[in-house]
C-alpha cells in the first residue's frame, strides 16, 4: 500500500496578532502545517504501522518553511516528502492546486490512497479534495472522523449533524479527515534528530508538467470581529418573561425567526 | 555570535511545549496540591524522550545535547511553574549523563533503559544532616570487603526517595561517600550507583524517610540511611577516590538544568504579569502598567530574566563543547563560572519576579485561588540551597574571577 498525504504550510491561528486598526500582522505570524492535515499525517503513519504502508508526504510552497513541515511529517513516521515549488501559494486557486497534484500522483504514484485535512486552517474552503478526486476520477470519502482499513476496503466513519455514517470503499480513493480523526503524535527528540537527515525532494510545476496556475485576488484580510451585545436579563424574579426578551432579541437581530 | 537556536531546537522546543500544553499543564495545580506527579505521567515523559536527552541512544537515551535537555526543562517548568515535574525530569536528564560517562558497560545497560522509560529514577544523594555545601566534609562510609562494599551512613534532602519506592523497577543515586579516612578530604570519596530498589526489589540495608515540604509538592524529597547496605564494586563509578571531581561534573550539568527550571517559571510569571497589569484598571480605569511605578519595574525585572536565559543557555552551550564535542579549546575549569552565574542568576530572578506579581495581584495573591505562590515556593527551594548553595556559587565567581588566594578566609 502507498499513501500520499498532503500538507499546507498556514497561518498559527491561535498566534496570530492584530493592530489597533484590526489589521492582522500576518508577515510576523509563525506558521505551522494545518491541524488536520497532521490529523491525516498521524493516519498515514497509523496506516503504516498496521499494514506496512510506504508513506509519502507532499506540501506546495517556496519557502524553508515548507521543508520545516515536511520534516515535521518525517519526524512524526512519514518516509518520504516533496516540495512542489510555487510562489505565494496560499493565494493558489483550488483547482489550480487540484491540477498540481494530480501531476504529482501521476509522476510519483500510484497510489492507493491520497489524505489530506478537511480544511485548511486559513481559506476553509473544504474544496481541495473533491476537486484532486474529480480530476483522478476516483472515489472520496470526505470529513473522516475515523479511518479504518478492514477486509480491503477504507471504512470511515463521519459525524454529521444527522447522525453518523460509515462508508466503504475501495482503493485508490481520497479522504479527508477533521481533527476529531486522531490525536497526532508529538515527534520525539530523537525523531527531529532523524528527520534533519532526510532527503527533502523538490520539484517545481513544469517538472510536472503544469504550465500555469491560476491565483486568488486578495483583496483584504481582516478580523472577524464578533461584537457583544452585553445585555443582561434578570431572571431571579420570572424566569419566563426574561427568556420571551431574550429571544425578542434574537429575533430582532435576525439571528431567530 | 551566533545567538540562535538551531532549527531542530526550535522543533524540539515546540515539541514539547505540545507535550506539557496536552498533559502537563492541565495538572499541574493538583500535582502540586495533591503533592505527587503521577506515575502514567512520569511513564508518558519516558515514552516521549523527555529524560535522558543528552545520554547515548545505545543506553536509551536521546542522543541530544544539554542544551536540548535544557529547552525540555525551561518548557516543562513553564507549564508546571511550581518546577515539581521539571525538577523530576533534570534530575533523570543530568545525573544519568554523568554516570554513563563513568560507569561500566553492563551496569550502564541495566540501570539506564530503564531510567529512560521513566520505569525507574536516578537522582543525586550527596547532602548530609551536617551540611550540604561542604562535600569534602561527608560522613557516609563505604568499605570494601571483597568484591562488595558496606556502605553505612545518612542522607538527607533528598529528591525522588518515594518515587524510587513506587515506581515499579525503582531506581537509585549517584551517591557520594568516603572510602578512607574522613580527614583526607574529598581526595577520599568515591562515587557509586546506590541501587535502593530494582526489579521492583526494595534491598536490605535501606530506611527511607519522607519530609513534607512546603513547595514544588509534586516531587518528594525525604532522607535515608544505609546499614551496612551491601553493592557490589562494579556499581562504583570510574576510580576510587575520584568521586568528587565526577560529582562537581554532575553539578556543572545539574546547575544548568535548575537554572533552565527556574527560568522557565519565571517566564510563566512573567506572562502572568503582563495579562494582570494590562487588564488590571484602577484610577478612572487605567490599566495598572500605565503607571511607571509598574512599568518601569516590569521592564527591570524582564531584563533580569533575559540575563538569566542567556548565562544559562551560555553554560549550556560551553557544556555541550566540553562534553558532547569534546572541543579542545575548552577545559572543564572553564565551565565553573558560567555556571554558578546562570544557578546564582535564574532562581534569584525569578523569586523577583515571584514577588512583584504577587504584589502587582495585591491581596489576591495571598489567597490560594491565585495559582503564584506555587511557583515563588516552588522555585524558593533553589534559593534556600538545593543544587548548590546562592553562596557558594558567589565563592566560585569569586575563587575564580578575583584569584583563589585572595577570596581566603
Amino acid at each position: 500500500m502507498k499513501i500520499l498525504t498532503l500538507i499546507k504550510l498556514t497561518l498559527d491561528i491561535s498566534q496570530l496578532k492584530y493592530e489597533s486598526t484590526g489589521e492582522p500582522l500576518t508577515e510576523i505570524a509563525p506558521k505551522k502545517m494545518g491541524d488536520s492535515d497532521k490529523c491525516a499525517v498521524e493516519e498515514a503513519v497509523r496506516l503504516k504501522e498496521k499494514l506496512g504502508a510506504y508513506t509519502v508526504v507532499a506540501t506546495i510552497g517556496s519557502t524553508s518553511e515548507n521543508e520545516r513541515i515536511i520534516r515535521d511529517a518525517y519526524a512524526m513516521g512519514i518516509d518520504e516528502g516533496y516540495i512542489v515549488k510555487v510562489e505565494d501559494p496560499e493565494i493558489l486557486q483550488a483547482t489550480s492546486i487540484g491540477k498540481i497534484v494530480s501531476s504529482l500522483v501521476e509522476k510519483t504514484g500510484p497510489y492507493d490512497l491520497i489524505i489530506l485535512g478537511a480544511g485548511s486552517l486559513d481559506t476553509h474552503s473544504y474544496t481541495l479534495g473533491s476537486i484532486i478526486a474529480s480530476k483522478l476520477n476516483i472515489p472520496i470519502i470526505a470529513g473522516v472522523d475515523s479511518l479504518q482499513y478492514v477486509d480491503g476496503f477504507f471504512e470511515a466513519l463521519c459525524i454529521m449533524e444527522d447522525g453518523a455514517y460509515t462508508f466503504r470503499a475501495k482503493a485508490p480513493l481520497v479522504v479527508t479527515v477533521t481533527t476529531e480523526a486522531n490525536e497526532p503524535r508529538i515527534p520525539t527528540l530523537k525523531t527531529i534528530l532523524r528527520s534533519k537527515k532526510m532527503e527533502v525532494k523538490t520539484l517545481t510545476i513544469h517538472d510536472l508538467g503544469v504550465d500555469d496556475v491560476v491565483k486568488v485576488d486578495l483583496l483584504d484580510v481582516k478580523r472577524y470581529v464578533v461584537n457583544r451585545r452585553k445585555i443582561l436579563w434578570d431572571a431571579s424574579e420570572d424566569l419566563e418573561k426574561a427568556v420571551d426578551k431574550f429571544i425578542e432579541v434574537l429575533v430582532s437581530e435576525g439571528v431567530a425567526q | 555570535m551566533d545567538f540562535e537556536f538551531s532549527e531542530e531546537e526550535v522543533r524540539f522546543r515546540e515539541s514539547v511545549q505540545e507535550f506539557c500544553k496536552r498533559y502537563i499543564e492541565p495538572r499541574w495545580v493538583e500535582i502540586d496540591e495533591g503533592g505527587k506527579i503521577p506515575l502514567e505521567l512520569i511513564k508518558k515523559m519516558g515514552e516521549q524522550g523527555l529524560f535522558m536527552i543528552p545520554v547515548s541512544e545505545e543506553y536509551g537515551g536521546m542522543g541530544g545535547t544539554i542544551t536540548m535537555a535544557a529547552i525540555a526543562i525551561e518548557e516543562i517548568a513553564y507549564h508546571d511553574p511550581s518546577v515539581a515535574v521539571a525538577v523530576y525530569a533534570l534530575l533523570n536528564n543530568g545525573w544519568p549523563f554523568i554516570m554513563e560517562k563513568y560507569s561500566l558497560e553492563d551496569v550502564k545497560r541495566e540501570i539506564l533503559p530503564k531510567v529512560a522509560r521513566g520505569e525507574a529514577f536516578y537522582g543525586i544523594a550527596s547532602t548530609e544532616s551536617q551540611g550540604g555545601s561542604d562535600v569534602a566534609g561527608i560522613k557516609t562510609l563505604a568499605i570494601k570487603k571483597g568484591d562488595k562494599w558496606i556502605i553505612n551512613g545518612e542522607k538527607t534532602y533528598i529528591s525522588g526517595v518515594r518515587e524510587i519506592q513506587e515506581l515499579p523497577q525503582g531506581g537509585g543515586y549517584f551517591l557520594v561517600a568516603k572510602t578512607g579516612k574522613v580527614e583526607y578530604g574529598h581526595r577520599n570519596i568515591t562515587a557509586f550507583n546506590l541501587i535502593l530498589k530494582w526489579d521492583g526489589k526494595v534491598r536490605e540495608g535501606w530506611k527511607p524517610t519522607l519530609f513534607e515540604e512546603i513547595g514544588r509538592r509534586g516531587i518528594s524529597t525525604g532522607a535515608f540511611t544505609l546499614e551496612d547496605f551491601e553493592l557490589e564494586d562494579k556499581y562504583r563509578i570510574g576510580e576510587e577516590n575520584k568521586g568528587f571531581y565526577y560529582l562537581m561534573e554532575g553539578f556543572n550539568v545539574a546547575r544548568i538544568l535548575v537554572a533552565a527550571a527556574t527560568i522557565g517559571s519565571g517566564r510563566w510569571a512573567i506572562d502572568q504579569a503582563i495579562e494582570w497589569i494590562r487588564n488590571r484598571r484602577l484610577f478612572e480605569g487605567r490599566p495598572i502598567s500605565s503607571f511607571q511605578g509598574v512599568s518601569f519595574r516590569f521592564s527591570e525585572l524582564y531584563g533580569e530574566l533575559e540575563a538569566a536565559k542567556l548565562l544559562t543557555y551560555r553554560a549550556a552551550w560551553l557544556a555541550d563543547k566540553i562534553y558532547i564535542e569534546r572541543d579542545r579549546k575548552w577545559r572543564e575549569q572553564d565551565l565553573n563560572v558560567p555556571v554558578a552565574l546562570c544557578k546564582m542568576k535564574a532562581p534569584e530572578a525569578t523569586g523577583k519576579i515571584y514577588e512583584e506579581l504577587m504584589k502587582w495581584y495585591g491581596a489576591y495573591a495571598y489567597t490560594k485561588d491565585c495559582n503564584a505562590f506555587r511557583g515563588w515556593i516552588g522555585t524558593l527551594s533553589y534559593l534556600v540551597g538545593a543544587e548548590g548553595a546562592q553562596n557558594i556559587m558567589r565563592i566560585i565567581i569569586a575563587r575564580d574571577i578575583i584569584g583563589r588566594e585572595y577570596v581566603k578566609g
